[in-house]
């Protein structure tokens, strides 16, 4: 389908007969109808509020006093480079994302390999079980890990540090950001899953025939095969620790937000009600998610083996 | 695929059968066994909750005590009630109901025996450890229910949840097909805009909506910011559809088309029929991620408490500091209903991740 050579050409329009459609602009019309919902939501959720957060982000809107705004110019963004805290809250992001796409990558794409396996059995349930703790609400999780990494009580030191006489860790909280990367490997975890199962098997047939190995076909068949899938789940990864909408998300509320450069925009927004300059640094992160997301585009063409298709989607 | 090969290696290395079967048994056996024994250390925190949960709070009090829910042991002797200890003796540990205790010598009674009387102990009874026996307790959660109103944060999790619902589902597929379907002038470039969407942080439209929401709009402390946006599509959930709306062949609604049947017409009864799996999958996901949500709920519903929803039942623990033992049976609550509704539904779930795994 061919949707780059648009319907719409000017001949077509001059020649249509008088006050009727042509079957292609008809086409065209019905269909944008349909698109409506959402070009709606992306002019008015979208585009209005982003381009808003930019008129804002250059004035000192504060949220209990919005008739004294004054536009003052580039005087949010020079504070914010002079804010320690917002610069070391951007890295902390930055942190957590390096910390936890990998960790919810490998471990998802380790696991998909073993369930491609023909001898697990009871494949169903235990797929299910991996992907339980990707659906329990931010607040249940967050309790229990609490719980569990709580000094003197928690699990962690009384099982684990304790009998083995290993000293406690000293900041146990430093290890929640990778037991949570852990609890959320299900959606990555299926997707791989899937399209595993999607590689013909002659390739594996044809490989083995070769003499190629278990691991040489796994580095040199499925990786490459799967790569698209591999693609999508380290979008959608990276998007939710950035704290944007992935596939499944959980919802932390603003108050316990784990990426650090959202909670200090939410406490710029909340706690000081310093709407311009939580605007400010909004805008600074949404050009830092907006490159690196670019980046990570821009990478795919190296190691992302797209399927030859017509009408293939950049993903 | 699995047993050709291994008919190879058996010729090759002119195995016997027996042989070769009880290799290949144990080596189905062990790969069993790992997945087995990972996805239950994975899953074991879980194991905390639901312990925790069961717990009294002297239990937690108490460094000592198991971690399975007990109760300490304790032992009524001449109408008194009396601790029992685990007491090193020279026979052995034995479990003795503490009657006189002092510093350096204390006077025990044996529970098993208590016709022999008050028996002399040297040591410091401090150094013991209580004696527990197994015990589950449900008091934590009439605790709970008698202090939260757990029937009405349901209710407003099932109103936000059946109309976020319709409203997603509504609106996502009418563009899925828009996009799957139709020549429109422009509409890949839609199309990528679209894609592009999913990667905005949240962070960036926060001010500016929350502006719209409570000062043009006056919606603070109703549902409307937290149901409304979702009648204009999701865009991931438009992106899922759409890639299985085209695996659809289209010679069905042309036929269709060519019967007379309107766009609206065929999406209802030809295409929709066909993507039942996907359909089910974006409602499913919706379901989680509204049933979780707490971002949007905890800014414009912190004036209308009434109004929040099944997650603020925990949340309410946490902000005021409850035990252990009361915050772990929140969470026990909350976790069920989407584990239940993942376990009903895995059949459709598991089935069309894979399909929509065929990713473009």
């Amino acid at each position: 389908m061919q949707i780059t050579k648009s319907g719409f050409s000017i001949r077509e329009w001059l020649h249509r007969p008088r006050g009727h459609l042509t079957m292609r602009q008809r086409e065209g019309l019905v269909g944008f109808l349909f698109l409506l919902p959402w070009v709606l939501g992306f002019v008015l959720l979208k585009a209005i509020p982003i381009l808003a957060a930019l008129v804002f982000s250059f004035t000192d809107f504060k949220m209990l006093d919005p008739e004294n705004t004054k536009f003052i110019g580039l005087t949010n963004y020079i504070n914010i480079l002079r804010d320690t805290s917002a610069g070391s809250s951007l890295f902390g992001s930055i942190a957590v994302l390096v910390q936890a796409v990998p960790i919810e990558l490998g471990v998802a794409l380790g696991l998909a390999a073993v369930f491609s396996s023909a001898r697990v059995r009871l494949k169903g349930l235990l797929r299910t079980f991996v992907f339980m703790p990707s659906v329990i609400p931010a607040i249940a999780l967050f309790i229990i890990v609490f719980g569990l990494v709580s000094p003197g009580s928690g699990w962690i030191e009384r099982l684990i540090l304790d009998p083995l006489h290993l000293p406690p860790i000293a900041n146990l909280f430093s290890i929640f950001p990778i037991l949570l990367a852990l609890w959320t490997i299900g959606p990555g975890f299926l997707i791989m899953y899937g399209a595993m199962q999607s590689v013909p098997p002659e390739v594996y047939e044809a490989a083995r025939v070769d003499g190629a190995g278990p691991i040489n076909r796994f580095f040199s068949i499925t990786l490459p095969m799967i790569s698209p899938a591999i693609f999508f789940s380290l979008v959608i990864n990276m998007i939710s620790s950035f704290g944007g909408v992935a596939l499944l998300d959980r919802g932390l509320p603003f108050s316990q937000s784990l990426s650090p450069m959202e909670s200090y925009i939410n406490a710029q927004m909340f706690s000081y009600s310093k709407l311009g300059y939580a605007s400010a640094l909004a805008w600074i992160m949404f050009i830092v998610v907006m490159v690196i997301t670019l980046a990570v585009f821009r990478s795919a063409k190296y190691w992302v083996h797209f399927p030859e298709e017509e009408d293939n989607v950049e993903f | 695929m699995l047993n050709s090969r291994l008919q190879g290696f058996r010729r090759l290395f002119n195995v016997s059968t027996l042989t070769f079967r009880l290799w290949n048994f144990t080596g189905t056996a062990t790969v069993n066994l790992l997945l087995w024994a990972a996805i239950l250390a994975y899953l074991s925190p879980l194991s905390y909750m639901f312990a925790t949960a069961l717990k009294t709070n002297s239990q937690l009090s108490d460094s000592l005590a198991p971690i399975y829910p007990a109760t300490a042991m304790t032992y009524t002797f001449q109408g008194n009630s009396y601790d029992v200890y685990e007491v090193p003796t020279e026979g052995g540990v034995k479990q003795w109901a503490l009657v006189n205790p002092s510093r350096k010598e204390s006077e025990f009674i044996d529970p098993a025996h208590p016709d022999l009387g008050l028996i002399h102990w040297d040591g410091s009874w401090r150094s013991l450890h209580k004696a527990y026996r197994p015990s589950v307790t449900f008091n934590n959660f009439v605790t709970l229910w008698n202090n939260i109103d757990y029937p009405n944060h349901l209710r407003n999790s099932l109103i936000v949840v059946v109309l976020a619902e319709l409203g997603v589902l509504c609106s996502s597929i009418a563009v899925a097909y828009g996009f799957a379907r139709f020549r429109i002038p422009g509409g890949r470039f839609l199309f990528l805009l679209c894609i592009a969407t999913i990667m905005i942080p949240d962070s960036i439209t926060l001010v500016p909506s929350f502006v719209i929401f409570t000062r043009v709009l006056d919606w603070n402390g109703t549902f409307l910011p937290i149901i409304v946006p979702h009648f204009f599509g999701s865009a991931i959930y438009i992106f899922l559809l759409r890639q299985n709306f085209k695996t659809i062949p289209r010679e069905m609604d042309e036929a269709a088309m060519l019967d007379g049947a309107g766009p609206l017409r065929t999406l209802l009864s030809i295409i929709l029929p066909q993507a039942v799996p996907v359909v089910v999958t974006v409602a499913l996901l919706q379901f989680f991620n509204i049933w979780n949500e707490m971002r949007m709920s905890s800014l414009y519903l912190s004036s209308a408490l009434d109004l929040r929803t099944m997650p603020f039942t925990a949340q309410a623990f946490v902000s005021y500091g409850f035990t252990a033992e009361m915050l772990q049976a929140s969470a026990l609550i909350l976790i069920i209903i989407p584990v239940l509704v993942l376990f009903t539904a895995q059949r459709f779930f598991m089935q069309d991740m894979v399909v929509t795994g065929i990713e473009k």
